[in-house]
C-alpha cells in the first residue's frame, strides 16, 4: 500500500514535469554563447548572416545562452560529454587548452588571406601546438586609467608637485617628478597613486590613489601578469619550466605591496573583482585604475557613472624594464568535434573571419581583433584606438597561457597572490608554494 | 523511553522498500561511478574510460595540508553557525510565537530571507558590501566604524553572519511548528502548579523541543559544512585560502584543477568520516525514537 | 501590555534585520544605473521599472518559462520526497527496521558536496535522455530533499501519541488507512514544515540546474545569472530577477504557513 502511495506521488510528479516540458525548435546550426554585450553584438552578426549567406545556402544560426557564473565548468560538461545540443561554442584563450581534445580545427575555414586582417597575438591566443581552435572575435587587453582633470593639474600645478616629489622621496626613496601617464613606468603609477591618497596627502581631492582588484579570482592574475611581464618575469621559462619565483616576480609582487600597505587602494580591494573596481573608480574618489578596456565604456557614461564620465583617460599599462606590457586574451568562436552540421557551421565561421562581419559586430558594441576595424572607428570610440595599438604592439600570452594546464595554473595563482596581498603569507614563501605547485601540475 | 513497535519488522521494510528502491536506482550508478574514479586516473577526456590506478588519490588527499585547512575551516564554521542559529532560531520563535500564532501570514516575512538563493546572496552582498556604494560600509561609517570586512581577521566573521541572517529563519519555522503541536493541556497544567513562564518553558517546553532542536542543529551543521555559494561569489575561498571550505577546495580539484580522481577521494573521505560521526550520534540521539 | 508592544517591535527589528538583503534587493531593483553607483547609497529616489522591463523583455529570455520550470523541478521533488519520506518513516519508527543503517545513510547524502555527482549523473541523464528536462531536475531535487523530509517525518511520527492508533487497529484499520487518516493529520505541522523548507531548498539549488539544463528546464536561479557579464554585473536587472525569483516561493510561504497555524485549531486530534 505504501507502494501505491508512493506511485501515486511519483505519477503526480511526472505528470507535471511533463505537461510543462515541451521542446523549441531547434535551429539548423547552434552557438553556445554567454549573455551580455559580446552575444548581443554577437546576434547582430548572425542576423546579418541568415538574412544574407545563410539564406542563400538554407540555413540559419541560432545562439543558445549559457550564465556566464560556472560556463566553463557546463561547457566542459557538455564537450566532454560529447553533447550535440550545439555546434559552435564560445572559446577563450584561457580555456581552450581544457577544450582542444573536444574541439576541431578551425583554421581551414579561415583563409590565409583573411588572417591578414587579425592582429597576429590574436590569432596566437586560440592557437594550440600550432593549429587554430577559434576564430577570434573579441579582444581584450588592460588600460592604465587616470581622471584627466587630476593629472591635468598635477602636471601643471607647482604645489602639487611639490608635495608629489617629497612623498615619492619619502615613500619610494626617489627623486621623482609627474609624467603623462602614457610615459609611465610602474614607479611613477605607484608614486603617483601614493601622492592622490588622502591619508598620505591632506590635500588630495580624492580619497584613493588607485583601484587594485585582488580577489582570489583567476582574472585578477591576468592584470598583476602585466607588472610581472613589464619587469622581465613570466610564468615559464622557454623551455616550459616554472619560473614563477624570480627576481622580476619579487619585484612586481612588491609593486602591488607598496599600494597595498601604503592603504593608496580602497580597504575592500582584497575582494575586488571588475565591478567593484568600477563602482570604486566611478565612484569619483579614486584617481587611477588598472583595468581592461572594456571598462572605458562603462566608467564614461554618464547614465552609469556621472561622476567620472568625461574625465576618463587611457593610456597603456605602465612600463618596466621590458617595456610596457598587456595580457591579450580572446573570445572566439571553435566548433565542437562531436557537431553533425560541420559544413554549414563552417561556412558561418568564414563568414565571421570577414572584415565586413566584423564590422558589424563592432557597430554593435563588440571589440574586434581586426586593427582596421578598430582603427575605422577610432573617431566614436577613442578605446578603440588605444586597443588596436596595445594589441599590436604591447600584447602578450603568458607561456602556458593556452595550454590544458592554464587553467589550474591561474588558479594557483590566484589563491597565493591573494594570500600575499591580504599578509597570509610572506612573498617569499608564497611565490615559493606557487613555484612548488605549478612544477606538480606541469608534471606529466 | 524506546517507542514500541506495533508492527511488523517486515512490514517495516516493506514501507521503506519504495525510497530504498528509488535510491538504488537513481544513486546506484553516480556513486559506483564516483568510487570508480576515486581509484582511477581520471580527466575530462576520459570521463568514459577511467584508468584504475589503486588508492593514490586517497593517499595525496590525507597528505594535502590544503584538504586539513579546508576541513577545518568547514568545521568551525559548523559549528559557529549551528551553535548560533539554534539558539537565535530558539529565542525568536518562542518569543514570536504569540504573534505568529494569532497573525499567521506573519511567518512568510521571516521565512523571506530563506527564498533567496545563496549564490544570489552572495552576489547582493558584494553591492552591499562595497566600500563606495554599499550599506552596509556607510552605515558602519556613521556610526565612525570601517572594519574592513572582508579582509583577514574579519572575514569569517562576515560571511558567517551572512549566513546566520540568511538561515535563522529555517530553525524558527521548525520550532514553531514543533510549539504547535505540545499540547495546551501540559502548559495549563504547569501553570496551575503556580509556575512561572520561564519555570514553565524550562520543565515543559524545552524538553518537548529537544528533539526538533536536535533536527535543526544536525541539518544546520551539515548544510554549514559543506557551505559554498554565497562565499564563492563573495570571496572565491579567499584572502588566499582563509574561506576555502571542504566544498570549494573540492569544487576548485574537481573543475579547475581538472583533479576528478583527487576530488571524487576527497568526498570519499568526507562521506565516510561523517557516516561514522552520524552513526554514532544517531544511534544516542534517535534511540529514545527509533532503535 | 508593555510585553505585547515589546514583542511586536522584536518582531519588527527582526524582520527588518533578517530581510535586509532582501529590502536592498528590492529597492535596487527600482533604481536607475546612476542611482546604484551613487556615492554614498541613497535611499530617497525616483523609482523606475526599467529593470523589470528589461529582464522581461528581453528576447533571449523567458522569464515566466523560468518560473514554471523551477515550480514544477521544485514541486515535484519535494511532493516526491515526502511521498517516499512519510511512509518509511512511519516503517522505521513502528517497527524498528532499518533505523540504524538507512537513516544515517540518507541525512549522510546531504553532508556530501554535490558537485562530484554531477558528471556521473550528466552521463547517466545523457543514456536515459533527461538532460535538460524537468523531470530529470526534480528527481534530482528529490534526492536533495530527502534526507531532511525523512528526519523530520521520523521525529514527527515518533512524537506521536500511539493510543490513536491502538484503537484504530482493534477496529482493524491497515496501515495504509492509519498512516492516511491519523498519521498526516497529526503530523501535518511538521511535514508542512518540511516540505516549505525542501520546496525552499530545491528552489534554491544552482549547480545541478547549471550543468543539466540547456534551454527548456533552465531554473530561475540560474536565469538569474545571466544578469552577470563579463562588463561587470547588471545589479539593477539581477535585482529585478531575483525579487521575480521570489514571489512564488513567498506565495507557497504565505499559504503555507495557514496550514501550520491551523493545525492548532484541529484540538480534538491533540494527545
Amino acid at each position: 500500500m505504501s507502494v501505491r502511495l508512493a506511485a501515486r506521488g511519483l505519477a503526480f510528479a511526472a505528470a507535471a514535469c511533463l505537461t510543462l516540458a515541451a521542446g523549441r525548435a531547434r535551429a539548423d546550426v547552434t552557438l553556445l554563447f554567454w549573455p551580455g554585450p559580446e552575444s548581443q553584438a554577437m546576434q547582430k552578426v548572425i542576423d546579418a548572416f541568415n538574412a544574407g549567406p545563410g539564406k542563400t545556402d538554407g540555413f540559419a544560426v541560432k545562439q543558445l545562452l549559457f550564465s556566464r557564473t560556472g560556463y566553463f565548468d557546463k561547457e566542459l560538461a557538455d564537450l566532454a560529454a560529447g553533447s550535440k545540443d550545439f555546434d559552435l561554442a564560445l572559446v577563450t584563450t584561457y580555456t581552450l587548452g581544457r577544450y582542444v581534445p573536444f574541439l576541431s580545427p578551425v583554421g581551414d575555414y579561415v583563409s590565409a588571406a583573411a588572417q591578414q586582417a587579425y592582429a597576429p597575438a590574436a590569432l596566437d591566443s586560440l592557437k594550440s601546438d600550432g593549429a587554430l581552435y577559434g576564430v577570434p572575435t573579441d579582444i581584450s587587453v588592460h588600460f592604465l586609467y587616470y581622471r584627466t582633470d587630476l593629472i591635468d593639474r598635477l602636471l601643471k600645478d607647482a604645489a602639487w608637485q611639490k608635495e608629489y616629489a617629497a612623498i615619492a622621496k619619502a615613500r619610494l626613496g626617489e627623486t621623482m617628478t609627474p609624467k603623462p601617464p602614457a610615459d609611465w613606468h610602474w614607479d611613477d603609477y605607484v608614486a603617483t597613486s601614493l601622492f592622490f591618497t588622502k591619508s598620505l596627502n591632506q590635500a588630495s581631492p580624492v580619497r584613493y590613489g588607485t583601484v587594485l582588484q585582488l580577489k582570489n579570482l583567476i582574472f585578477n592574475v591576468m592584470l598583476w601578469d602585466d607588472t610581472l611581464v613589464a619587469d622581465g618575469g613570466n610564468w615559464l621559462t622557454a623551455a616550459g619550466k616554472p619560473e614563477i619565483d624570480s627576481a622580476p616576480t619579487m619585484k612586481a609582487v612588491r609593486t602591488y605591496l607598496t599600494i597595498i600597505q601604503d592603504h593608496a587602494t580602497p580597504p575592500g580591494s582584497i575582494d575586488y573583482e571588475f565591478p567593484e573596481a568600477n563602482q570604486a573608480f566611478g565612484s569619483g574618489q579614486v584617481a587611477t585604475m588598472l583595468q581592461w578596456n572594456a571598462a572605458y565604456a562603462i566608467v564614461n557614461d554618464p547614465k552609469q557613472m556621472p561622476m567620472t564620465a568625461g574625465h576618463v583617460g587611457i593610456a597603456p599599462m605602465p612600463a618596466g624594464p621590458a617595456g610596457h606590457k598587456t595580457h591579450l586574451h580572446s573570445l572566439g568562436i571553435g566548433l565542437n568535434k562531436a557537431s553533425t552540421h560541420k559544413q554549414q557551421a563552417g561556412m558561418f565561421l568564414t563568414y565571421l573571419a570577414t572584415e565586413p562581419a566584423m564590422e558589424i559586430y563592432a557597430k554593435a558594441g563588440g571589440t574586434p581583433p581586426m586593427p582596421a576595424v578598430l582603427q575605422g572607428m577610432a573617431a566614436t570610440h577613442p578605446d578603440f584606438a588605444l586597443v588596436a595599438k596595445e594589441a599590436a604592439q604591447d600584447g602578450y600570452v603568458i607561456r602556458g597561457g593556452t595550454a590544458s594546464t592554464a587553467m589550474a595554473i591561474y588558479t594557483l595563482l590566484a589563491e597565493k597572490l591573494s594570500a600575499i596581498w591580504s599578509g597570509q603569507v610572506f612573498p617569499a614563501d608564497g611565490l615559493k608554494s606557487v613555484q612548488q605547485g605549478m612544477a606538480s601540475v606541469l608534471k606529466p | 523511553m524506546p517507542a514500541p513497535r506495533v508492527i511488523r519488522r517486515r512490514e517495516g521494510w516493506l514501507l521503506i522498500a519504495p525510497l530504498a528502491a528509488f535510491l538504488v536506482l537513481w544513486l546506484g550508478f553516480p556513486f559506483l561511478t564516483d568510487v570508480v574514479y576515486s581509484v582511477s586516473q581520471v580527466g575530462f577526456t576520459t570521463l568514459r574510460q577511467p584508468r584504475l590506478s589503486g588508492f593514490g588519490h586517497y593517499a595525496a588527499v590525507l597528505r594535502d595540508a590544503a584538504f586539513w585547512h579546508a576541513m577545518g575551516f568547514s568545521f568551525r564554521y559548523a559549528a559557529v553557525e549551528t551553535v548560533v542559529q539554534v539558539a537565535a532560531g530558539l529565542a525568536l520563535a518562542v518569543a514570536l510565537a504569540p504573534i505568529l500564532s494569532r497573525h499567521r501570514f506573519l511567518l512568510a516575512f521571516i521565512l523571506l530571507p530563506l527564498m533567496i538563493a545563496p549564490a544570489l546572496n552572495g552576489l547582493m552582498y558584494r553591492l552591499m558590501l562595497n566600500d563606495f556604494v554599499g550599506i552596509i560600509p556607510a552605515y558602519l561609517g556613521m556610526l565612525s566604524l570601517s572594519p574592513d570586512l572582508l579582509s583577514t581577521g574579519w572575514v569569517f566573521v562576515t560571511v558567517a553572519a551572512i549566513d546566520a541572517v540568511q538561515n535563522t529563519p529555517f530553525t524558527v519555522l521548525l520550532v514553531l511548528a514543533a510549539l504547535q503541536a505540545i499540547p495546551g493541556e501540559l502548559r495549563d497544567a504547569a501553570r496551575v502548579d503556580g509556575a512561572s513562564a520561564w519555570q514553565e518553558f524550562r520543565r515543559v517546553v524545552l524538553p518537548l523541543l529537544l528533539p526538533v532542536l536536535g533536527i535543526a542543529g544536525l541539518v544546520r551543521f551539515i548544510d554549514s559544512f559543506r557551505v559554498f555559494d554565497h562565499i564563492y561569489v563573495l570571496t572565491g575561498g579567499g584572502p588566499g585560502n582563509e574561506t576555502t571550505g571542504i566544498s570549494i577546495y573540492i569544487y576548485k580539484a574537481f573543475f579547475q584543477q581538472q583533479q576528478l580522481g583527487l576530488a571524487v577521494a576527497a568526498s570519499m573521505i568526507l562521506l565516510l568520516l561523517s557516516l561514522a560521526a552520524l552513526s554514532l550520534l544517531m544511534h544516542r540521539s534517535l534511540r529514545g525514537a527509533v532503535a | 501590555m508593555i510585553g505585547r508592544t515589546l514583542r511586536w517591535l522584536l518582531f519588527l527589528l527582526t524582520v527588518l534585520l533578517l530581510n535586509l538583503p532582501v529590502i536592498v534587493t528590492v529597492l535596487t531593483s527600482l533604481k536607475t544605473d546612476a542611482d546604484i553607483n551613487a556615492s554614498p547609497p541613497v535611499w530617497l529616489f525616483a523609482p523606475t521599472l526599467a529593470h523589470y522591463r528589461a529582464v522581461l523583455d528581453d528576447p533571449t529570455l523567458d522569464f515566466p518559462r523560468y518560473l514554471a520550470n523551477s515550480t514544477v523541478i521544485a514541486g515535484g521533488g519535494t511532493l516526491l520526497a515526502l511521498a517516499l519520506a512519510v511512509p518509511a518513516a512511519y516503517g522505521m519508527v513502528r517497527s524498528g527496521a532499518g533505523a540504524r543503517l538507512v537513516l544515517p545513510l540518507m541525512v549522510n547524502l546531504r553532508a556530501v558536496p554535490l558537485v562530484v555527482f554531477a558528471i556521473p549523473f550528466y552521463l547517466m541523464y545523457q543514456v536515459l535522455g533527461l538532460l535538460d528536462t524537468r523531470l530529470g531536475l526534480a528527481l534530482i531535487a528529490c534526492i536533495i530533499n530527502l534526507p531532511l523530509s525523512l528526519l523530520i517525518a521520523v521525529n514527527a511520527i515518533a512524537e506521536l501519541p500511539l493510543e490513536i492508533e491502538d484503537a484504530a487497529r482493534v477496529d482493524g484499520a491497515r496501515t495504509r488507512v492509519i498512516l492516511a487518516r491519523i498519521v498526516l493529520p497529526l503530523a501535518r505541522p511538521m511535514l508542512i514544515s518540511a516540505g516549505i523548507l525542501g520546496f525552499i531548498t530545491a528552489w534554491n539549488e544552482f549547480l545541478f540546474g547549471l550543468i543539466l539544463s540547456t534551454r527548456n528546464a533552465v531554473p530561475v536561479t540560474v536565469a538569474a545569472t545571466f544578469f552577470t557579464t563579463s562588463f561587470g554585473v547588471r545589479w539593477g536587472d539581477t535585482a529585478a530577477a531575483m525579487v521575480l525569483s521570489m514571489a512564488p516561493p513567498m506565495v507557497l510561504g504565505l499559504v503555507a504557513a495557514r496550514g501550520i497555524g491551523s493545525a492548532l485549531t484541529t484540538g480534538a486530534v491533540k494527545g
